[in-house]
């Protein structure tokens, strides 16, 4: 796998995180079951999200940040050929997932990182 | 929705070799059948989830989760340890049990929670250690959650 998708992967898996702590069901599942500190933890991961930003190569960060900005998931998977960004099709040439995830490519319509599940 | 559906007989493992949370992690992601970058993925996912707060929520439970994009449906999985693992539970207590859940970031059928919280109904049932101290197979802990009705 591509560094920067691994990178980027962590980033996305954080961010998803963050999103759920912040949504009234999942913060009350993990505040009552599992005692967490939602104050806390969200800025836990704030600070691990800034960590994890700078470690991306500048051209990378850039487009990362913009994407988050403008449509927040900036990674989204690839299953069956479809964007799971956009839900438009991803041109593939026969090879395997993890082949393919060796690079680092975008998806042409929307521009979202992509992630290859086979 | 049975938590039954959920569960292969090949993520269920009634003798966890883990003497530690981090080990019983790394084996229950490994019961997962990923490939060795989304295990280490995972496994960061998860330990991250568990510094936030403990997933030991006592009764010598744990329920490990957090959503990932290396899965792209809710994957689960089932370990026990005799000897117990210091999971830094709620109760201070060892667990025994561990439940692994891992969703990706969308779900269609938004599975995640409601099996999250079907498991924890079941370990509150009151004979739920008692039984699965005494499982013989991965199908023994099947036939429980049917008979549990979760």
């Amino acid at each position: 796998m591509h560094a920067q998708l691994e990178l980027l992967l962590e980033l996305q898996d954080l961010h998803t995180q963050k999103r759920s702590l912040s949504e009234h069901d999942d913060a009350e599942v993990e505040s009552e079951m599992f005692d967490v500190d939602i104050e806390a933890a969200l800025a836990t991961l704030d600070e691990k999200l800034v960590e994890l930003e700078e470690r991306l190569e500048p051209q990378v960060r850039e487009r990362y940040r913009d994407l988050v900005r403008a449509v927040q998931r900036a990674v989204v998977p690839v299953l069956s050929g479809i964007c799971y960004g956009c839900f438009v099709a991803v041109p593939t040439a026969h090879a395997s997932a993890a082949k393919r995830n060796q690079t680092l490519g975008f998806c042409a319509h929307c521009g979202r990182f992509l992630y290859y599940v086979d | 929705m049975q938590l039954r559906e959920f569960f292969s007989p090949e993520a269920i493992s009634l003798s966890l070799e883990a003497t530690t949370k981090d080990e019983a992690l790394k084996e229950l992601i490994g019961a997962l059948d990923l490939d060795d970058k989304s295990e280490g993925i995972l496994y960061k996912m998860l330990k991250r989830r568990e510094n936030l707060g403990s997933t030991g929520i006592g009764r010598s439970i744990a329920i490990p989760h957090c959503r990932s994009l290396v899965v792209n449906r809710l994957r689960v999985a089932f370990g026990r340890s005799t000897r117990g693992i210091d999971f830094k539970s709620i109760d201070d207590k060892p667990v025994n049990y561990v439940f692994l859940i891992v969703a990706p970031p969308l779900e269609v059928s938004n599975q995640y929670l409601p099996v999250l919280g079907r498991i924890a109904q079941f370990s509150k049932e009151a004979d739920v250690p008692e039984r699965l101290a005494a499982l013989e197979t991965p199908e023994e802990f099947l036939a429980l959650l049917e008979e549990k009705g979760t």
